[in-house]
């Protein structure tokens, strides 16, 4: 059932289905996540990946902007740090936390486990 | 004390030794600046490679400049030149337009057309008021009466509005009709909409004119305590003809100019018709006056031309077909072609500055992140001496000019295949947008940017920069790996850009033997492709170093060099669609979009042509059988093994980014030789748009035997040749081992035997054997 609240919060209808769509994904992809997978980011975030992770990184990658994760780079010491896009111009980086790395690439696999978690934690 | 930041342009992007180039630089939280001239040598700092290089050259421009901060104007609009100040109405008038409004619920005002200081409050408009209805207003400096429609202006609907405004009786009566047919307009007949509003109402007030303010049309005069004077209250979307008459007009006067006819002559005080002024080359920025005062309408920041208008029937695709119908010009709260910025410095280019990259090197406080700058431009010698000769892509340059993808557009993750790596400056340029967008965004409304200019600060254009999106540098900062490459090559050479080529065409090229291009020389006019093609002919070599390139058909306006004009449309990887009727330039008169789509596909002057893209993994090349063929092993003698390129600066490898593949269906000169071919890449690597008639699964790296770059070689005219890499990270992987490597090898054999005179190794071979398989 389509509840009428979902559908009144937005002008745009396809809204709408877009939110059952990814729900549909995400009962999907909550049941190939495993140690296995996530190992297998680990190694190699970049590239090539058996079906399930990549299926799961498409559903991240697919997101909407706002709340996107991304990394921010420091112009000053050249370090990275997570963040999320905030969908607000004056201010379009919203930090996550105060979590520094040396390595662009160390990022890429904290931002998996992110979204992982998430992934598990909603419809819940 | 506020963070220091510091951001400059040059007015031009290519000098000649001994010409002048002036410096605009705009800083906050700092009054002075040191500034030392560099000449750039590679960018990337990746730790493969050999990281940033740069040499200082002493210059009397050295040393600490004063600077301040800088305003810059932005929205485009109109301004009329009425130095006799018909426009300054004391009595009775009407004002009239076609308006079809992209952003009317936007929540602020938008000025249409009038003589309005919004500061003073002084004179009259008619726009869009922040409830997203039409206005009209006058205001004596004191007080300002208005009157609006009854009804919200529906977004991209053509409308007719206009105001008659009684002097004596104060009566002020406004018209709004909407005008959609079944092509004009976002939407159809069928939907319920209302559109026309027709109100009337006495005012209290009248206009006072001040004799200053100018009449703008989509925008009106505002000031700023720090910036002085500025246009404010700037308007999204299209206007077609406007008017304004000297008197009341009726109702059925206004129905009549409705219907597309003219007022009556003797209320004219000016009519603008903005179908006037149409060539087959195009048509310029200003918007002519017919009526007797012949007050001509200036556009600032490039206005949209050559677009569909109230009446467009939807059968005519071009403005040439049908003049009439293509009187629409669009404006942008956004754009910005010319900051406009005073002359911070103007220095002159020594005599015996050799040829090549060079920046202002700005620096205050700190010098690190935001309180550095690299003002960028690039030397051409006044007498070319050198064989060799970089064609810097500047027009691609300008196409990806402060690109701000990983923000705002929600496919780059999905094609990209990594989270965005975002910096200080990219931030810094997002908020304040003052430094304009490129041709990969979009403005607020959807509209896609088809305007981008060199006179702002390009913070993409700049050594060590990273394109956030991909991670990697990207145009400038990556054809400092082919710069640093030359460096170290043994050759002299010279550098000139493509607005040289443009303008000068096959006579830039002509002193050179080889000609090399830039990693991704994306974007090119008829004239840049001509002179290529005339120059291989006539027995040129040229080294196309990248991927994806000869792609996009682009214009510029003969005066402007600096500002690039494209529209993307039809097929091919684009960021956005040119809308219905509306794919033709402005500056030149032609189709934009793909040449590819207008007969010239890439591979006819290069032997390949655009196949895939991918970011996250690179791939080598292996050699393919015709590498050893007696006419072409040169190409790979001192290369052990059949593996090129398996390192590299750009995902570590030769072949990645964006890939290009040989087709003779079309029109890879048929003798090409493959020298070398890529091959197992991810399925982040898809293929291109322009191949797919239909879709289907499976068109990816893994799956697609087409998504691979090609390294061909083929000979043409006149001891002519070309050789082509067929991938962007070839470049990038030049440098890698301090430029020992078998990439770099490669290019050697090529540009060592393409600088000679005469023939080429193979060409002795005869006829016969020239034609063995
Ligand atoms: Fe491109």
């Amino acid at each position: 059932m389509v509840r009428q609240d979902h559908a009144m919060e937005s002008d745009d209808r396809d809204v709408v289905y877009r939110r059952l769509f990814d729900k549909k994904q995400r009962e999907y992809l909550r049941t190939v996540i495993c140690d296995e997978i996530i190992e297998e980011h680990r190694k190699s975030p970049l590239g090539q990946h058996t079906e399930p992770l990549e299926r799961l990184l498409m559903y991240f990658r697919h997101a909407p902007q706002r709340d996107k994760y991304v990394v921010k780079r420091d112009g000053k010491s050249g370090k990275f740090r997570i963040a999320q896009l905030s969908g607000n111009r004056d201010a379009p980086l919203s930090g996550v936390n105060d979590r520094e790395y040396a390595a662009a690439e160390e990022t890429y696999h904290e931002i998996f486990l992110l979204r992982v978690r998430e992934l598990m934690e909603l419809d819940a | 004390m506020a963070e220091i930041k510091i951001f400059g342009y040059a007015n031009k992007i290519s000098v000649k030794q001994g010409d002048s180039i002036d410096l605009h630089v705009s800083a906050d939280g700092t009054a002075t600046a040191d500034a030392q001239l560099v000449r750039l040598i590679h960018g990337d700092e990746h730790p493969d490679g050999p990281g940033f290089v740069a040499r200082e050259i002493d210059h009397p421009v050295n040393g600490v400049w004063s600077v301040k901060k800088q305003f810059t104007q932005l929205g485009s609009y109109l301004i009329v030149d009425d130095s006799e100040r018909r426009l300054n109405i004391g009595g009775s008038f009407s004002l009239f337009c076609y308006v079809w409004p992209t952003l009317p619920n936007k929540g602020r005002r938008q000025c249409v057309m009038g003589r309005w200081d919004t500061r003073t409050n002084e004179g009259y408009g008619l726009g869009i008021n922040p409830q997203g209805r039409l206005e009209f207003w006058v205001g004596d400096g004191k007080e300002v009466d208005y009157v609006m429609a009854e009804l919200p202006l529906i977004k991209k609907v053509w409308y007719f509005v206009g105001v008659s405004f009684d002097h004596e009786t104060g009566t002020a009566t406004l018209y709004q009709d909407g005008l959609l047919n079944r092509y004009n307009s976002l939407i159809g007949k069928v939907a319920p909409y209302e559109f026309s509003s027709h109100v009337q109402t006495k005012f209290r007030f009248k206009q006072k004119n001040r004799e200053d303010v100018p009449f703008v049309v989509a925008g009106a005069r505002d000031f700023h305590e720090l910036r002085g004077r500025f246009i404010n209250d700037t308007y999204s979307g299209k206007i077609d003809r406007f008017g304004v008459c000297n008197r009341v007009l009726s109702r059925e006067e206004m129905d009549s100019i409705r219907g597309g006819r003219r007022p009556a002559e003797d209320s004219i005080v000016a009519f603008w018709d903005t179908t006037a002024g149409y060539t087959e080359n195009g048509i310029g920025t200003s918007v002519l006056d017919t009526g007797p005062n012949a007050l001509t309408a200036r556009g600032v920041n490039h206005p949209v031309r050559c677009l569909t208008g109230w009446n467009w029937s939807g059968k005519n695709d071009c403005f040439r077909l049908s003049p009439s119908e293509y009187g629409g010009i669009e404006f942008h709260q956004e754009a910005v072609t010319d900051c406009g910025w005073e002359v911070t410095k103007t220095m002159r280019i020594p005599g015996d500055l050799r040829s090549g990259a060079y920046a202002i090197r700005l620096r205050a406080g700190d010098g690190v992140g935001l309180s550095e700058e690299y003002i960028v431009f690039f030397v051409r010698p006044a007498k070319p001496e050198s064989k060799l000769c970089f064609l810097v892509p500047t027009a691609s340059y300008l196409a990806y000019a402060n690109e701000k993808l990983s923000f705002d557009a929600q496919i780059i993750q999905p094609m990209t295949g990594q989270p965005p790596i975002i910096s200080d400056i990219d931030i810094e340029t997002y908020k304040h947008r003052d430094f304009g967008l490129s041709t990969y965004d979009s403005y607020e409304d959807g509209a896609g940017v088809s305007f981008s200019s060199y006179k702002r600060p390009i913070v993409n254009m700049r050594p060590k920069y990273r394109i956030s999106s991909m991670n990697i540098p990207w145009q400038f900062p990556a054809d400092l790996s082919i710069i640093g490459w030359l460096e170290q090559c043994g050759h002299q050479y010279d550098v000139i850009t493509d607005e040289d080529l443009h303008r000068e065409g096959l006579a830039a090229l002509a002193p050179y033997k080889c000609v090399i291009t830039g990693t991704h020389p994306e974007y090119v006019s008829e004239s840049m492709l001509d002179a290529q093609e005339d120059f291989v002919a006539l027995g040129g070599r040229l080294i196309y170093m990248g991927g994806n390139g000869y792609y996009w058909c682009v214009g510029f306006y003969e005066d402007e060099p600096w500002c690039m004009e494209v529209r993307k449309l039809d097929s091919g990887m684009r960021a956005w669609a040119a809308r219905a009727g509306e794919h033709y330039l402005q500056t030149t008169g032609e189709k934009s979009g793909l040449w590819r789509n207008r007969g010239r596909a890439p591979q006819k002057l290069t032997g390949v042509g655009f196949i895939a893209e991918g970011f996250e993994t690179s791939a080598p090349f292996r050699r393919m059988p015709d590498s050893y063929h007696r006419t072409v092993s040169w190409i790979t003698e001192g290369i052990e093994g059949e593996i090129i390129g398996d390192e590299g600066l750009a995902y570590g490898g030769a072949a990645g980014v964006e890939l290009d593949r040989y087709d003779l269906s079309l029109g890879t000169p048929p003798h090409t030789r493959i020298i070398a071919s890529s091959g197992g890449h991810s399925d982040n690597y898809v293929l291109v748009t322009e191949e797919l008639l239909y879709a289907y699964a499976g068109l990816v790296g893994t799956l697609d035997y087409r998504i691979r770059a090609d390294m061909t070689y083929f000979t043409a005219p006149n001891n002519g040749a070309v050789f082509s890499t067929g991938s962007i990270a070839f470049g990038h992987a030049l440098p890698v081992n301090n430029y020992q490597n078998n990439t770099s090898r490669l290019l050697k054999n090529v540009v060592d035997n393409f600088v000679k005179d005469g023939e080429l190794p193979g060409g002795s071979w005869t006829l016969e054997e020239k034609q063995w398989r």
